[in-house]
């Protein structure tokens, strides 16, 4: 199964070709040269590399985030158009477990995260389980201090952020905090070879209905729903 | 021509085709509802709202029209003036789709997209003639010198015409959005009930001000009991100020000009006040005046699509790396990055 996947969720924004579970063209671009402006050019790119057509993929995969709210919808909503307007299948993926999945051999709880901004970041606890990601509990949006305070055994932390905070991070933990590659991100393949299973289990997701996980609302949602809340109250 | 239109500047997530100035099916799934709880739109709600919707919007607009991917010719999209997270969606939307079907891609101006909202709906609007787009977030005369080509003569220096019926409607517990609500009001009030100030009324310049307006109507009544406010008097005054200023610039504009006919769009174009008062004032000064059908007169994707149709008539397309532009200057055909 030929699958194109995209993910600009983070600050590297990432478009792949895969074909079955090889990996066959992977092309990244930093999100601050214009994720709108380049995500068009560079999925042309990539299927001119593999010598396809996009009607000669066979489904598509996105990063849904969480991450940036705005990157993320660009990536979104550019997949779920492909996906329609050629009729092909969509698989929204976790663009934290397309970062874990870099470090599925190793055998320690997996901590990826994406910058939030204001000095938080996303997150979620993985798993290895064989050849797949297991994630354990929910996704996490906040601060370090809070992140590590949920971690009481080893654990590998992936990701941009987990080098910019790696003080703060062997800090709190000390020796059971390890780190991956800074080079550790997500990957339009990865994103595509994560959507294999599903699309295998028929669990491929609709393209008219597919948002990306914002993991948080804007400000003025959250004092709205702070009145709301008070009045109800009263 | 068939050309697929995407529109999402703001709050209405909208698509339509139109083939040859003939509107096929004209999409708009409003977010109006969802604002209103806030009290004014939140640009991250319509974001994301845009997201939500684009897909059932496009396929509505296929499928009302009886027509299939194959048979589109071209895209075109809101791609500058507006809100950038809103427009950022359907210019995603927009490339993704002429990507796909292998069709040229137009960027339109919001603006642009108004003024076509009007010739779409009166194909014999003569040329030139001075056009006044006015809506909760512009406010602009442009002198329409030929089928794109512009010179913007002039634009709101504060807030936009429905961004002061919005604020007022709200100083007043009326709701949001301001236009209905108050011109509702007005139809049971006395629009001479009170003095209020008619910004640059007197002044040669072709800009707009409605600060000092809203400012007037605050300061007159603010501290007071909303219950002993004579409501129905300061809607119809209010409305009244704006519309005597809309008209007064507007016919300046055209004599100024020496066109023989008059255009008003956008959504403050729906007023009924303001179309009998733009009716009398041209009848009075022999010009012409036009309104768009109801229905094109807020947000669409039908005066896009006609805008794009017009533009690539001219042999304009845009590239694959279109930006959403949210304050881009309005230019006129062939002018892209120069000033004509």
């Amino acid at each position: 199964m030929r699958v194109l996947g995209i993910d600009t969720a983070n600050l590297t924004n990432t478009i792949g070709l895969i074909d079955g579970d090889r990996m066959v063209t992977d092309f990244a671009w930093e999100a601050r040269d214009n994720s709108l402006q380049r995500i068009i050019i560079s999925t042309d790119l990539v299927l001119k590399r593999a010598g396809l057509t996009l009607a000669e993929i066979d489904g598509l995969a996105v990063g849904i985030g969480p991450g940036s709210w705005t990157g993320v919808r660009v990536g979104v909503t550019v997949a779920k158009t492909l996906a329609y307007a050629v009729n092909k299948p969509i698989c929204g993926i976790s663009s934290l477990e397309a970062i874990a999945y870099q470090a599925r051999s190793a055998s320690i709880l997996l901590c990826p995260l994406v910058d939030a901004g204001r000095e938080n970041v996303y997150s979620a606890f993985y798993r290895a389980r064989g050849k797949t990601l297991a994630m354990e509990g929910d996704y996490y949006v906040g601060n370090i201090k809070g992140l590590t305070e949920r971690v009481k055994e080893p654990a590998l932390f992936l990701g941009k952020p987990a080098h910019l905070y790696r003080r703060a991070i062997t800090g709190e933990l000390g020796d059971l905090a390890g780190f991956g590659s800074p080079s550790d991100t997500s990957s339009g393949c990865v994103v595509a070879l994560l959507s294999l299973t599903r699309f295998a289990a028929g669990a491929a997701d609709d393209a008219f209905s597919l948002v990306p996980l914002y993991l948080g609302e804007s400000l003025a949602q959250a004092l709205l729903r702070k009145k709301e809340t008070e009045a109800g109250d009263e | 021509m068939l050309v697929l239109g995407i529109e999402t500047s703001c709050d209405e997530t909208a698509a339509a085709l139109v083939a040859d100035g003939t509107i096929l099916s004209n999409v708009i799934a409003s977010q109006i509802d969802l604002h209103a709880r806030f009290g004014g739109i939140v640009p991250e709600v319509a974001s994301r709202k845009h997201v939500e919707a684009i897909g059932y919007v496009i396929q509505e607009a296929f499928d009302s029209a009886g027509k299939t991917h194959t048979e589109v010719d071209a895209v075109a999209v809101t791609s500058k003036y507006g809100l950038v997270g809103s427009l950022i969606v359907g210019v995603s939307a927009a490339k993704a789709m002429a990507y796909a079907l292998k069709v040229p891609l137009i960027g339109i101006h919001h603006i642009e997209g108004h003024i076509f909202a009007n010739i779409l709906s009166n194909p014999g609007t003569p040329l030139p003639h001075v056009c006044l787009t006015v809506s909760g977030g512009h406010t602009m005369l442009v002198h329409v010198k030929e089928l794109c080509q512009y010179e913007v003569m002039g634009n709101t220096l504060d807030d936009a015409a429905g961004e002061a019926f919005d604020k007022i409607s709200k100083f007043l517990g009326l709701g949001f959005p301001g236009g209905p609500a108050i011109e509702s009001l007005a139809t049971q009030g006395n629009r001479a009930a009170f003095n209020l100030p008619r910004p640059l009324g007197r002044s040669r310049s072709f800009d707009f001000s409605f600060s000092g307006l809203k400012t007037s109507v605050v300061n007159m009544f603010k501290g007071r009991d909303r219950e002993t406010l004579p409501l129905p008097d300061i809607a119809a005054s209010f409305q009244q100020a704006v519309v005597d200023v809309l008209v007064s610039k507007t016919l300046q504009a055209a004599l100024h000009k020496g066109v023989s006919a008059v255009s008003i769009t956008g959504g403050v174009s729906i007023n009924s006040r303001l179309r009998e008062d733009f009716s009398a004032a041209c009848g009075r000064q022999g010009l012409q005046v036009f309104f768009p059908r109801r229905d094109l007169c807020t947000d669409n994707a039908a005066m896009v699509a006609a805008a794009g149709a017009a533009r690539l008539k001219y042999g304009e397309m845009s590239q694959l790396d279109l930006n959403a532009i949210p304050n881009a200057p309005l230019e006129s055909i062939g002018c892209a990055g120069k000033h004509c």
